[in-house]
């Protein structure tokens, strides 16, 4: 398997990780509560909107959007494109950096740590170093060609 | 002649289709697919599972003795015990989201009546001034009042907000018309903090470990509810209430 398909594996779980959080937002699944676990009191804190949408929600359309981009990347016919390869590393990278504001919250405003975020960090992490590494595959293109 | 020239044509079309969908690519789609399915129907069997497991209330222990506030004509049909935390975001969803409801369909036909009991958990720094504060304005009868203006406001006292919540929750009873030398002297005093212990231990003594835990007659359900969860376990209770009379009378 090549690393755009990784890619697009890792995002389509992403997408599925953070559909079953948004669901629990919901109250669809689970139960929203305090004092039962660490994931609700992440998950009720003040943090978890962004712009009067839950960060969950945010998630599911930022995976689904890296699972397209990796999808259309791992078609044979773009093996050798280069600005896919960009746009990964790009969309990777801002995940590692919304993640890495996501942990520090959990560790030090709100002072609980849910197994489900830490989940999605990791997977965030994975799919920015695969992106780098297949960024660094692409053939450099030849200036004046 | 024509016939012969057809048949190599679609072959050519076979090989070309054959080459666009190579066997790496073939297994990555079906690996894709199978992800895609497995997930849904997890998430599915999820959503679908009853997700409130209810719990028995001991009826074996001593009636409540703390008394909380209750909301709603004493004679209802059926009092609802409610146990929360004022800097609880689910309680907050229930106080801001499904009450209303509550009070417009339940509560003001004499249907259902809440009895509001503390249960401030310790994860939450700021909660024990805001039910001192609720209680206070209970002190000049405003209980429900300061109630929901604290729910209303729970993002502007919470401990991610400030670390002054009582200037905060001042600014509320204000904005609730309390008499404010009447309210700062209780607040000072701390006046009610041996109910509030006294009602957070009877979630204690009852084993409640989450807020909000609602008791519908003799089932505790823990979590948020939506007003039709909540209708359907109180006409449940009422039901269940009036087959136990039934059968009482029959002995």
């Amino acid at each position: 398997m090549t690393k755009r398909m990784t890619l697009a594996v890792l995002a389509l779980l992403g997408t599925l990780l953070a559909a079953y959080l948004t669901l629990h937002d919901m109250g669809i699944i689970g139960t929203l509560a305090c004092g039962s676990g660490d994931c609700e009191i992440v998950q009720t804190s003040r943090w978890s909107m962004l712009f009067g949408v839950h960060v969950a929600v945010w998630g599911v359309a930022y995976y689904a959007l890296i699972f397209v981009v990796a999808m259309a990347a791992a078609q044979e016919q773009f093996a050798a494109d280069r600005r896919l390869s960009l746009a990964l590393v790009g969309l990777t990278g801002w995940g590692v950096i919304f993640s890495g504001w996501l942990t520090y919250l959990e560790l030090f405003r709100i002072h609980a740590i849910c197994r489900w975020c830490v989940g999605s960090a990791s997977i965030v992490a994975v799919l920015f170093v695969l992106s780098v590494l297949d960024f660094r595959d692409q053939p450099r293109p030849v200036i004046g060609e | 002649m024509a016939k012969k020239q057809a048949n190599p044509g679609r072959k050519r079309a076979g090989a070309v289709k054959a080459a666009k969908t190579s066997p790496a690519m073939r297994g990555f789609y079906i690996l894709i697919g199978v992800i895609a399915v497995v997930g849904i129907g997890a998430l599915s069997y999820l959503s679908a599972r009853p997700k409130q497991a209810a719990a028995e209330w001991d009826s074996t222990l001593p009636k409540l003795t703390a008394m909380g506030h209750l909301e709603g004509s004493d004679s209802a049909k059926l009092e609802v015990i409610e146990f929360a935390d004022f800097e609880c975001p689910a309680c907050g969803q229930f106080a801001t989201l499904t009450e209303p409801d509550v009070r417009t369909h339940l509560i003001d036909s004499g249907v259902v009546a809440i009895r509001f009991m503390d249960f401030p958990l310790p994860m939450h720094a700021n909660t024990w001034y805001a039910h001192r504060a609720a209680w206070c304005a209970a002190d000049q009868g405003k209980f429900w009042p300061m109630h929901d203006a604290i729910y209303n406001y729970q993002d502007s006292w919470n401990t991610e907000a400030t670390n002054d919540p009582n200037k905060v929750l001042s600014g509320i009873a204000k904005g609730v018309g309390l008499n404010m030398d009447q309210y700062a002297a209780c607040i000072a005093a701390k006046k009610y903090q041996a109910q509030i212990q006294a009602n957070a231990t009877e979630a204690q003594n009852r084993q409640v470990d989450q807020t909000p835990t609602f008791v519908f007659g003799s089932k505790v359900i823990g979590g948020y509810e939506t007003f039709d969860q909540f209708r359907a376990n109180v006409e449940e209770a009422i039901a269940a209430k009036a087959a136990a009379a039934k059968a009482a009378a029959k002995k």
